[in-house]
């Protein structure tokens, strides 16, 4: 069966004055997929996340979302999405109920209301502090809450940029567990992070660098890939600099006690060393070093 | 205590005030702007005092009164009538605002060494202003009795004052000072409310980015607009009737006119002044930014309204700018009503601009707010 289409960027562009932040980016995200951007700070990803949200108007490009164009009828793709800002976009005078009921109303009305928030209260395990104000919820239960938020109104797809940061492991992994127990009942979404560890939960990612996509599959997909170039290795000892002057050395740092090395394929394997998988966090360090290095030329 | 930190943290402060385009602005415009508006508008001494006059004598002594009246520019005879119901009309339309009345034959009167006696209806709503013109009436009298006198000692035995001066204060009759400023504090309280409340309010959104994740959501710009100054307008309207009803018990207050009209004043009012909350909180990307730039409203407001300075006495240059100060239009009717117990009809002009001032405002407020970032 072939999967839905809910998301494509088509040569998306959006500059400021004469900074290019996002440079004709396309791609696309299918129903019930979750969809990793990911890139360092600065990249663009929260511009992108906003021109596919209808929050911010395309310089050039378009982008369909939910089969609606953001760049004709954005009000029409904002009744079909759901969107959680950076930071938990709660307030926080209202109570975790209230915070939902204002949501829902955005997009529902009457007895609709009601039932969305309880169902949101319920799938996103809110009930015991639905009648605290949000604003004494530690970190980690806003975050819920703002994601709980951006999908009351059962949405087709959800932007949620970079609904992690600053949350401890634990209230990361809920954060996950509930965009996937989402992304089960059919919806989309789209998550920026920083977090590689975060990126190879995603079905597909898509690595942003500099406002361009410079590498788009499945995490598998983009470590195979690398490992058709590269070799990693565990060597005893912590002289990452020594290592990163030899010959077939493309990178080494340091990693706990030992140190990781990056070679080229056809480069001798140092001796004691032990082969390792190559990490989402490979994947991202190493594109990057090619493309500055692209950049360079 | 070390100097460096100190130092480091002032620095800092300096650094962030100095990045920061709008606050330096207003930091540096505000005091100058301060100074300039308590140095020509804060004058008590008036001028030009429009006003009406009903010439019964029309013989040389009315005439000279009238000379001496103009004489040092405190007032302007701007209206000459035939009746006092006429004079009472110009003064209820704030159009003069001293009428006097000038008996017939005063010429003959004072040659036959009778006393003339000259009736003043001076618009008694403001107890400075009041007090003010009355002491310039008397001035004038005073000045034309010592010619008078001069000129009949001369020639015969020495006379009491032939003028005399019957000043009749309208509508505050004892000076009550609560009622000219009772209008005056619905108008600061619904300027304070409608402008900084509602400036505060969205930009506290913007600040949290809250508001970004409300223009994400289907909510049209006039929803969130109008959801946005919804409570605050009721807020407007309870703090102005609780106003009202402490000024009508406490300081006997009176509302002469008709309730409803002034209801209807308030909300043109609140609505103009709600929509420039929104253009200012728009226009700021902080709070403290909004705080400024409401103040930047706020002041002009309260010295060029003739809330607590006459416009009188302000310069001509100032006189013209609070044309641009809509609460000025708030003051002249609300004094109207209350005090004047005058209707629409003479209203008409206040109103109309106000409703101007609100329209404007409202579309401004729409064009500011834009529902994308950018």
């Amino acid at each position: 069966m072939k999967a839905v289409e809910k998301v494509r960027a088509e040569r998306l562009e959006r500059r400021f004055g004469c900074v290019l932040a996002v440079a004709g980016v396309s791609f696309e995200v299918y129903e019930g997929e979750v969809f990793g951007l990911v890139g360092p700070n600065g990249a663009g990803k929260t511009t992108l996340v906003r021109m596919l949200s209808g929050v911010l108007s395309p310089s050039q490009g378009d982008a369909i979302v939910s089969g609606i164009s953001v760049k004709q009828r954005p009000e029409f793709v904002k009744e079909r999405i759901g969107y959680a800002t950076q930071e938990a976009s709660v307030y926080p005078f209202l109570t975790v109920r209230e915070n939902l009921e204002f949501r829902a109303a955005m997009y529902l009305y009457g007895a609709a209301v009601g039932r969305a928030v309880a169902v949101a209260l319920a799938r996103f395990g809110l009930e015991e502090v639905a009648g605290r104000r949000a604003g004494v919820l530690s970190g980690g239960w806003r975050q819920r809450l703002s994601i709980a938020q951006a999908v009351v109104h059962q949405p087709q797809v959800a932007f949620l940029d970079e609904p992690t940061t600053g949350l401890d492991p634990l209230a990361r992994r809920t954060v996950w567990d509930l965009v996937y127990a989402e992304a089960e009942r059919g919806m989309s979404a789209v998550v920026t992070t920083h977090y590689m560890d975060e990126a190879e939960r995603c079905h597909r990612v898509g690595l942003f660098y500099r406002g361009r996509l410079i590498a788009l599959g499945t995490p598998q997909e983009l470590k195979e890939a690398l490992r058709r170039r590269y070799h990693f290795f565990r060597v005893p000892g912590s002289d990452a600099e020594v290592w990163r002057a030899r010959a077939g050395v493309v990178d080494a740092w340091q990693r706990g006690g030992a140190t990781r090395i990056v070679l080229e394929t056809n480069a001798p394997v140092p001796t004691g060393a032990i082969e390792e998988e190559a990490t989402m966090e490979d994947v991202f360090i190493l594109k990057i070093r090619e493309e500055n290095a692209h950049a360079l030329v | 205590m070390r100097w460096s930190r100190v130092q480091a943290v002032a620095r800092k402060e300096m650094l962030e005030l100095r990045r920061d385009p709008v606050l330096l602005r207003v930091i540096l415009v505000l005091p100058v702007a301060m100074l300039l508006l308590f140095g020509y508008a804060v004058n008590f001494n008036l001028k030009q005092i429009p006003t009406a006059i009903w010439d019964r004598a029309n013989d040389r002594i009315s005439q000279a009164l009238v000379r001496e009246l103009e004489k040092d520019g405190k007032f302007d005879v701007v209206y000459r009538v035939s009746g006092e119901g006429k004079l009472k009309r110009l003064i209820d339309r704030q159009q003069a605002r001293v009428g006097l009345v000038l008996p017939p034959r005063m010429l003959e009167r004072v040659r036959a060494g009778k006393g003339v006696k000259l009736t003043a209806l001076i618009d008694g709503s403001d107890p400075t202003f009041a007090f003010q013109a009355q002491a310039g009436l008397q001035k004038a009298v005073g000045r034309l009795n010592a010619r008078l006198i001069t000129a009949r000692m001369l020639a015969c035995e020495a006379q009491p004052p032939p003028l005399t001066l019957a000043p009749k204060l309208l509508y505050n009759p004892e000076g009550n000072t609560a009622a000219f400023m009772v209008p005056g504090i619905i108008g600061i309280i619904i300027t304070q409310i409608a402008v900084i409340l509602t400036g505060l309010a969205i930009v506290r959104e913007k600040e949290t980015r809250m508001l970004e994740s409300l223009i994400a959501t289907p909510v049209r710009p006039g929803e969130l607009v109008i959801g946005k100054v919804m409570p605050y307008l009721i807020i407007a309207f309870v703090d102005t009737l609780l106003v009202l009803w402490i000024g009508h018990v406490v300081f006997s207050v009176p509302l002469r006119g008709s309730r409803w009209l002034l209801l209807a004043l308030v909300f043109l009012f609140v609505l103009g002044s709600l929509a420039i909350g929104i253009v200012i909180s728009a226009r700021s990307r902080t709070q403290v930014q909004a705080i400024f730039g409401t103040l930047v409203y706020y002041l002009p407001s309260i010295f060029l309204s003739g809330l607590f300075f006459p416009i009188e006495g302000m310069p001509r240059a100032l006189q013209l700018a609070t044309y641009l100060i809509p609460l000025r239009y708030f003051l002249e009717a609300a004094r109207g009503i209350m005090l004047r117990g005058v209707g629409l009809e003479t209203l008409l002009k206040p109103f109309i601009l106000l409703a101007i001032f609100s329209a404007l405002a409202l579309l401004l407020a729409i064009l500011s707010f834009r529902k994308r970032l950018l």
